[in-house]
C-alpha cells in the first residue's frame, strides 16, 4: 500500500532500532513514499533541538524521533539525553502556539523491542490525525496569534 | 604538452552534501563553559561554522571535520564522541565499498588524485583485484624525471583488429589492406549503466565527457537517437539482439556493439557490408564458455570483443560477484594467446572495474582497455542505494544534473584515474599502456606467492584454530 496524503513525518531514528537497516528503510520508502522522511543517526543523543525545529520549518507536519530501548544505549545517556531534548523542542513550539505533539520521542521497551517499521506505523497514524502544520501552510497561519503567545 | 598527454580539469561542486564517514556527537548538558573549550579551538572553525543543511539534515559540523579528534581528546569533561555515520556504512554493495564511492565522489568533484595522508590502514590482499600486487620496482625514475614533464607516458591505447604481418610486392607496395583502428587517448570507454535515474541530460552530460575525454559511450541503439548527430563518432550504439535491418545502425558511429549468438557472423556481415569502415564489437557475457566464444570471435575475424559481467548479473543476480573479473579476463586472454589470435583481436572487459588501480590490474590480466558504467553514476554523487531500480526517487536527484555538470564530473574522474594510471605505470617503468597488456611479469599474485611459500606445509581444514 502507499499512502497518498499531505501529511509530512519526518522520523529520526537511531541505528540500533531493531529492522533499522537500509533493506528495511527503502521497504518504508516504497510503502509512505514522500509521506515519511526517514533520517538514521548514529546516536538519538546526537539530535539538537535545531534538527527537530528545522524540519518543522522546512517541510514536516510532525517531527519525531525513535530511541533504542532505555538501558541499551551504546553511549550509555544517549536516549535519556534525547528526551530532555525533545522536551525542550516542545516548549520552545508550545511557545510559538504550535501543538506540542508535533514533536515527539518514542522508546523501545528493553523486553519487547519495536521494529522502525512497527514504530513509524503507529507514529504516522498519530500525525494523520493533526492538521497540516501551520508553519507550512503560510497562507493560513495565524502569525499574530503565535506572536502573542510567544510574548 | 600534447593534448593526449593531459586531461584538463575544473572543480565541479556537489550538488548535494557528502554523506560524511562519520558524526560528531556532542553533549550539551554537563558542559562547564571552561576556559579550555575545546570547540573554541578547533583549528578548523567546526563548530562556529555550524549549519544544517535542512534538505538531507546534514549538519555542516560532521562534513568539515577533518577527524584530527582533538575535541574529542581534549575535553575535560569527555562529552564529545566521533561515531560511524549509520547512513554511511549502509551506502552500496560488498564491491563499491562506502570508502570507494566517497573516493570516487571526491575524485569527481575535484579531478585531483585522493590522497589519505595516514598510509594504508586495510589488508595486504583480499579478493579479486585485491590478491594483486603490482610491480613498483622503477618508482624511483618517476621522481627523477617527473612523469608529467620530459618523458611522455601514454595511456593511448588502438580497438580494432591488427594482423599478424604486413606482405609487400616487389615494388614495396602493401599486400593486404590495412585494418581499420580507432585510437583513444585512455584505456577507458565509458558505458550506460543499466539503472540510476538517468534523464536526457545525463545522457547529453555523458555523451559530452566522452567526447571531451576522446574516449567512447557505449549506449542503447534507442538512445543514439536523443543526442546530438555532433556525438556520433564518440557513441558506441549497442544491439539487444541479432541484427537484420542494417537501416537501424545511426550513420556516423565508428564502433557497433552486438550480441554473442549463433548467428552473430550474420549480424557482422550485415555491417561490415553496409558499412566497410565501421568496427564491430561482440558483447560477451562473463560466464560458462566465454574462452570459446572469445576464439569464435577472433576466427570470424571481427575486431572487438566486449567481455561483460553485467549481462552475466543480470541473468543470474544471485551469482553476481565482481571480484571473479580478474580470473575471467586472465582465463579469456590465455585461451586466446594458446590459440595465436590474441594480437589480432582487442578485449575489452566490463564490470569489476572500481578504481583506477583496477584499470592497470585488469589490463595486466590481459584486457586492452576496460568499460566503466557505474562508476558514472557514482560520479554525479549516486550511493549505489538502487531506489531508483525499484522505482523510488533517486536521493541526490540525478536526472535535474545538467548536461554540463555531468559532463565537468566525468571528466574529472576519469582525468584523476589518468593521472593515477600515469603514477602506476611510471612506477612499474612502463612508459606506453598498449605494453600493459598481459604483462603478469609486472605483478605478483597472492594465490601464486602464497603456494610458493606454505604450499608444502598442505593446506587447514575448515573450522582449523591455532591452539
Amino acid at each position: 500500500m502507499r499512502y497518498n496524503n499531505s501529511r509530512t513525518l519526518a522520523l529520526f531514528y537511531c541505528q540500533n532500532v531493531p529492522g533499522a537497516g537500509e533493506r528495511e528503510r527503502i521497504g518504508l520508502e516504497k510503502k509512505y513514499g514522500l509521506s515519511i522522511r526517514f533520517f538514521p543517526i548514529a546516536c538519538s543523543g546526537r539530535l539538537e533541538p535545531v534538527h527537530l525545529l528545522s524540519a518543522l520549518e522546512n517541510f514536516a507536519d510532525a517531527a519525531y524521533v525513535i530511541t533504542c530501548p532505555q538501558g541499551m544505549c551504546r553511549y550509555f545517556e544517549g536516549n535519556l539525553r534525547a528526551i530532555k531534548r525533545v522536551r525542550r523542542t516542545q516548549d520552545i513550539i508550545a511557545g510559538i502556539g504550535l501543538e506540542r505533539e508535533r514533536v515527539g520521542i518514542v522508546t523501545g521497551l528493553k523486553e519487547d523491542p519495536k521494529t522502525l517499521a512497527e514504530h513509524a506505523e503507529e507514529i504516522f497514524d498519530k500525525t494523520l490525525q493533526m492538521g497540516r502544520s501551520p508553519v507550512l501552510d503560510k497562507g493560513e497561519a495565524n502569525y499574530d496569534h503565535c506572536a502573542t503567545e510567544a510574548h | 604538452m600534447p593534448e593526449k598527454y593531459v586531461i584538463h580539469t575544473t572543480t565541479a561542486p556537489n550538488r548535494f552534501k557528502a554523506v560524511s564517514r562519520s558524526g560528531i556527537i556532542a553533549w550539551e548538558e554537563g558542559c562547564l563553559r571552561c576556559a579550555v573549550c575545546v570547540k573554541e579551538r578547533c583549528v578548523y572553525d567546526v563548530y562556529y561554522k555550524r549549519k544544517l543543511d535542512p534538505r538531507q539534515m546534514i549538519d555542516s559540523i560532521d562534513n568539515l571535520c577533518m577527524n584530527c579528534l582533538r575535541c574529542v581528546q581534549g575535553c575535560p569533561k569527555e562529552l564529545i564522541t566521533k561515531s560511524l555515520n549509520p547512513e554511511y556504512k549502509e551506502m552500496g554493495d560488498d564491491f563499491f565499498t562506502p570508502e570507494i564511492i566517497s573516493k570516487l565522489w571526491s575524485q569527481a568533484e575535484t579531478g585531483k588524485i585522493p590522497v589519505s595522508g595516514a598510509g594504508y590502514p586495510g589488508p595486504f590482499s583480499g579478493p579479486g583485484f585485491d590478491s594483486m600486487w603490482t610491480d613498483m620496482s622503477e618508482i624511483v625514475r618517476p621522481t627523477r624525471d617527473g612523469i608529467h614533464g620530459r618523458e611522455y607516458i601514454s595511456t593511448a591505447i588502438d580497438l580494432g583488429r591488427t594482423i599478424k604481418s604486413l606482405r609487400f610486392d616487389d615494388s614495396g607496395a602493401l599486400l593486404a589492406e590495412t585494418p581499420l583502428l580507432v585510437d583513444i587517448p585512455l584505456p577507458i570507454l565509458l558505458k550506460v549503466p543499466p539503472f540510476g535515474a538517468i534523464s536526457d541530460k545525463t545522457l547529453l552530460g555523458w555523451a559530452m565527457a566522452a567526447k571531451r575525454l576522446g574516449t567512447l559511450l557505449a549506449l542503447k541503439i534507442d538512445d543514439v537517437e536523443k543526442l546530438p548527430d555532433q556525438f556520433r563518432p564518440w557513441l558506441v550504439p549497442v544491439l539487444e539482439e541479432d541484427l537484420t535491418d542494417p537501416a537501424i545502425i545511426p550513420v556516423g558511429v565508428r564502433i557497433v556493439e552486438i550480441p554473442w549468438s549463433s548467428r552473430f557472423e550474420k549480424s557482422a556481415k550485415i555491417i561490415k557490408d553496409t558499412f566497410p569502415s565501421m568496427l564491430v564489437c561482440v558483447n560477451i557475457a562473463m560466464m560458462d564458455g566465454m574462452e570459446e566464444k572469445a576464439v569464435s570471435v577472433a576466427d570470424a575475424g571481427l575486431d572487438i570483443i566486449h567481455l561483460e559481467l553485467g549481462r552475466y548479473s543480470e541473468k543470474e543476480p544471485e551469482t553476481y560477484d565482481p571480484r571473479r573479473v580478474k580470473d575471467a579476463i586472465r582465463s579469456v586472454h590465455m585461451k586466446l594467446v594458446e590459440t595465436n589470435i590474441r594480437d589480432e583481436v582487442t578485449l575489452v572487459a566490463s564490470g569489476g572495474f572500481a578504481m583506477a588501480e583496477h584499470v592497470a590490474k585488469g589490463m595486466i590480466c590481459g584486457a586492452d582497455a576496460v568499460m566503466a558504467e557505474f562508476q558514472l553514476l557514482i560520479g554525479l554523487q549516486c550511493r549505489m542505494c538502487r531506489r531508483c531500480a525499484t522505482g523510488l526517487s533517486c536521493p541526490v536527484d540525478i536526472q535535474d544534473a545538467s548536461a554540463k555538470w555531468v559532463a565537468a564530473r566525468v571528466v574529472n574522474l576519469f582525468g584523476a584515474w589518468h593521472n593515477q594510471l600515469i603514477e602506476l605505470m611510471g612506477a612499474m617503468g612502463i612508459r606506453d599502456a598498449r605494453r600493459l597488456r598481459g604483462e603478469v611479469g609486472r605483478a605478483m599474485f597472492f594465490e601464486d606467492l602464497d603456494k610458493v611459500a606454505f604450499g608444502s606445509l598442505g593446506s587447514a581444514g575448515e573450522g582449523f584454530e591455532l591452539e
